[in-house]
């Protein structure tokens, strides 16, 4: 049947929304910082990717290994020249000018990109990339199924790191009461400085999957912080799994609207929930919880 | 007051262009220096003085582009056919005015957003993409009229905005930007004057789009809903200095001619210097070129 | 020892404290009694390094603290119980126990601690695994006490330990301090329970507007006039 194959295919894109969301929702639950740049964060990854594999044939998935840490670096430089003015102001103020910096390092990154990359569709084309499995008379692209398993793997580790280090507690506490996180003697600027550092390399991660399973040019950037911001208002802020099961709810969803609607369609299912979502929940995504 | 002397100068000079030269592209530069100042000054009342950040601009754009070009090149005249482009821009925004001002800050922003990319897919979807040259334009386009237009609407939207800011309805307005319970809570009734605030922000971004038709005519109907336009707004109204009438003609002159010297070389590089100077004009600068004007003056007169 | 000299705090443009000094000697119970909004919390988030003050010192231990960042305080043993307690409500009795004890400092006698409150409230130990938003009010009194306690801090300071709880759980909490008190910790305590509090506390300072408005020990304001018409009210004048 058209849909179940469609319905496998949206839950094998589903997963990396999920783990796109999962960055951005790391750096807005525990900052209170909307970096709208979360996307074009995720096209370096994949650029990252795709020109390790290119130039030095190093498999997409070995290079994860280093585009991770090299994004980690860039989201510590991030911090630091940019968003650790942001956190001086107080919430509101906050989210409002992160929303505008990350629009102005936007429109930045996405220049920079057609300018040294062009505007053209790049994609990693490994020996393996065509391999399918068959399952019932279903096909399961490998690559895609491969990066959905990374993909969860990554989470389970990040998630781990959470809940059982010292400075994954201290990433919880800040994210919950960042002025009582202060009183226990954490120090607060450098928690933020590693949980933006951590979201950063998941999305240049989730950047290397999609440039393995899909395919990346700088126009991919918008398109990517609008799945990250559905799946996030979806989904809501804290639980890295929540993000990912958000994200595979949303692939299911636009799988459906692609069989009922038609193809040219798929986009605006996702934004027509975010929107609906958005209107119930006024109060934004901190609201208290009764 | 010096600011109207200087800005009656400057609308003075413009109209003479074209009677001293026949210089299409500077003409041509004109027009799009006029349409970014309704474009960005439309924006910066929304976003500037009602405190409001519409990331949903280019669909009120797109809209009156639309109607407009509908109707003209069926036949109906032109200035019917602007107003028509115009007020439909309004009613949609009075339409999605009241939910979406439920919404606040960023999710405001967020959500008009997401609601101009559902316009702009939609559009595109259901209209083909073929941009045809109407038989009225083919007959014979000139530049002419459309500067004159251009630039009429231009000091029209500047007017407008500089009437409504002293004004007690704009008073209300800037209440809200600063304090919305605040205003709320001494009677200002934060709703009604955000939605005006948009009701004339739309309007003219659909008279922007309405003149764009006219000036462009030919062009894929998707493009007049691109989010481009938006951060074009966006970026104009924060570099020349958001919440002032004179910061959005300073922007858009400072970007429309900075963009046309640096496409000489490379297409997107403006993006990248503009990019800069905003993230700079945000967290150092926030009055932008209008306030480093003042600083430098003070600086000098001590 | 505690030292405050003429510290003033604004917020925004308004001056919250307006030059208040005060004293806490090694091994006092210090009280701090007023009204609603005279500025003691702030005086305490100041202290803590929540708040930068306008002007004034803040002396601890001999080195000047008026501008260290809370991190940095923490470090130097001081420690304080907010207001409302500031729970971390997602996590576990465990986890916010643990941490209380980030500092490096705290971290080499975690264990220790942990024995020490344990003992001091056998009911967190029983319910280590439990969401501290699910506890009782008093529990989560005796969890924001025990998290504080974790650093080893030298200076206690409490902002309105008993606000919220019945009675009886009160007076449990209030001996555990007085019981921290006699073996030798330096503690400094914002109370609306004016009675039980002054009982307590070697000496008092009544803060109000922002200005310290009296002074004394504690027993002997508990007779002052001033203090029963303002804060003692019924109770005061039913056992005149």
């Amino acid at each position: 049947m058209i849909l179940t194959q469609q319905l496998i295919l949206g839950v094998l894109v589903g997963g990396l929304y999920g783990l796109a969301a999962a960055g951005l929702s790391l750096t807005f639950g525990v900052l209170r910082v909307l970096n709208v740049a979360h996307g074009e964060l995720l096209m370096l990854g994949g650029y990252g990717t795709f020109w390790l594999f290119t130039l030095w044939q190093i498999d997409p998935f070995l290079s994860l290994l280093g585009v991770g840490p090299a994004m980690f670096a860039l989201g510590l430089l991030l911090y630091w020249a940019l968003f650790q003015f942001v956190v001086k102001a107080h919430e509101e103020a906050r989210i409002k000018n992160s929303l505008l910096i990350g629009f102005g390092l936007t429109l930045v990154l996405h220049a920079l990109a057609i300018q040294f990359w062009t505007a053209d569709e790049r994609a990693v084309t490994t020996a393996y990339a065509g391999a399918v499995i068959r399952v019932g008379g279903f096909a399961i692209p490998l690559l895609r199924l491969s990066s959905l398993m990374f993909a969860f793997v990554i989470l389970a580790a990040l998630q781990l790191f959470l809940a059982k280090t010292r400075w994954g507690r201290a990433i919880r506490a800040t994210a919950e009461d960042w002025e009582a996180a202060a009183l226990m003697g954490i120090p607060v600027g450098r928690t933020y400085l590693l949980a933006f550092a951590l979201g950063t390399a998941l999305a240049g991660i989730a950047g290397g999957l999609v440039s393995i399973s899909y395919s990346i040019s700088p126009s991919i950037g918008i398109e990517w912080t609008l799945k990250a911001l559905i799946v996030i208002v979806l989904a809501g802020l804290g639980s890295l799994f929540g993000s990912f099961a958000g994200g595979i709810l949303l692939g299911l969803a636009e799988a459906m609207s692609v069989v009922f609607l038609g193809g040219p369609y798929r986009e605006v299912v996702g934004l027509i929930l975010f929107l609906m979502v958005l209107l119930v929940r006024p109060q934004g995504l901190f609201g208290a919880r009764g | 007051m010096k600011l109207i002397l200087a800005g009656i100068a400057l609308a003075a000079g413009f109209a003479a262009l074209p009677l001293i030269t026949a210089r299409n592209d500077l003409l041509n530069l004109g027009v799009q220096i006029f349409l970014s100042v309704v474009l960005a000054q439309s924006w910066n009342l929304l976003g500037g003085y009602a405190g409001q950040i519409n990331l949903g601009h280019a669909a009120f754009f797109g809209l009156g582009a639309l109607v407009t070009r509908m109707l003209w090149v069926s036949g109906v005249p032109l200035i019917p056919s602007l107003a028509s482009g115009a007020l439909t821009a309004m009613a949609f925004g009075c339409l999605i005015g009241v939910p979406a001002f439920r919404l606040r800050g960023a999710y405001f922003a967020i959500g008009t957003l997401g609601l101009a990319e559902i316009l702009r897919i939609t559009i595109g979807n259901l209209l083909p993409e073929i941009s045809t040259i109407p038989a009225v334009a083919l007959a014979s386009y000139s530049i002419v009229p459309r500067y004159y237009l251009t630039l009429a609407l231009a000091i029209l939207c500047v007017a407008v905005v500089a009437a409504l800011v002293p004004s007690r309805v704009g008073l209300g307005i800037r209440a809200v930007r600063e304090d919305e319970a605040a205003a709320e809570a001494s009677g200002v009734g934060a709703v009604r004057h955000k939605l005006l605030a948009f009701a004339v922000s739309t309007a003219l971004a659909g008279l922007a789009g309405g003149a764009f038709a006219y000036y462009h005519v030919s062009y894929y109907p998707q493009h007049t809903f691109s989010p481009g336009w938006t951060f074009d707004a966006v970026l104009m109204s924060f570099i020349g200095g958001i919440g002032t009438v004179h910061g959005p003609v300073l922007g858009a002159l400072f970007y429309v001619i900075l963009k046309e010297v640096l496409a000489i070389r490379w297409v997107e590089f403006h993006l990248i210097i503009f990019g800069v100077l905003f993230i700079l004009v945000v967290l150092f600068l926030p009055g932008g070129l209008v306030e480093a004007w003042d600083r430098a003056r003070r600086l000098f007169r001590t | 020892m505690l030292e405050v000299e003429n510290l003033k705090v604004a917020y925004g443009d308004l001056l919250a404290l307006h030059g208040v000094s005060l004293a806490v000697r090694p091994g006092e119970m210090v009280a701090l009694v007023g009204p609603n909004g005279a500025g003691k919390s702030t005086l305490l988030k100041t202290i803590s390094g929540l708040l930068v003050p306008r002007a004034g010192a803040i002396r601890w231990e001999d080195k000047t603290i008026s501008a260290a960042p809370p991190q940095r305080i923490v470090e130097r043993g001081i420690a304080l119980v907010p207001e409302g307690r500031r729970l971390f409500a997602t996590m576990t009795v465990r986890e916010n126990l643990e941490l209380g004890a980030f500092t490096r400092r705290a971290r080499n006698e975690k264990n220790a601690q942990f024995d020490r409150i344990f003992t001091l409230f056998p009911r967190l130990f029983e319910r280590q695994r439990q969401l501290a938003g699910l506890l009782s009010g008093g529990e989560q009194q005796m969890l924001a006490l025990g998290r504080a306690l974790m650093g080893s801090p030298r200076l206690l300071m409490l902002d309105e330990p008993s606000l919220g709880l019945a009675p009886k759980i009160v007076e449990a909490i209030l001996s555990v301090l007085a019981g921290l008190s006699r073996d030798g910790m330096s503690m400094l305590i914002v109370e609306q329970n004016v009675h039980s509090v002054l009982a307590l506390a070697r000496r008092a300072y009544i803060l109000e507007s922002g200005k310290i408005v009296g002074a004394g020990e504690g027993r002997k304001l508990l007779d002052d006039d001033h203090v029963r018409a303002a804060y003692l009210g019924p109770l005061s004048r039913r056992a005149r």
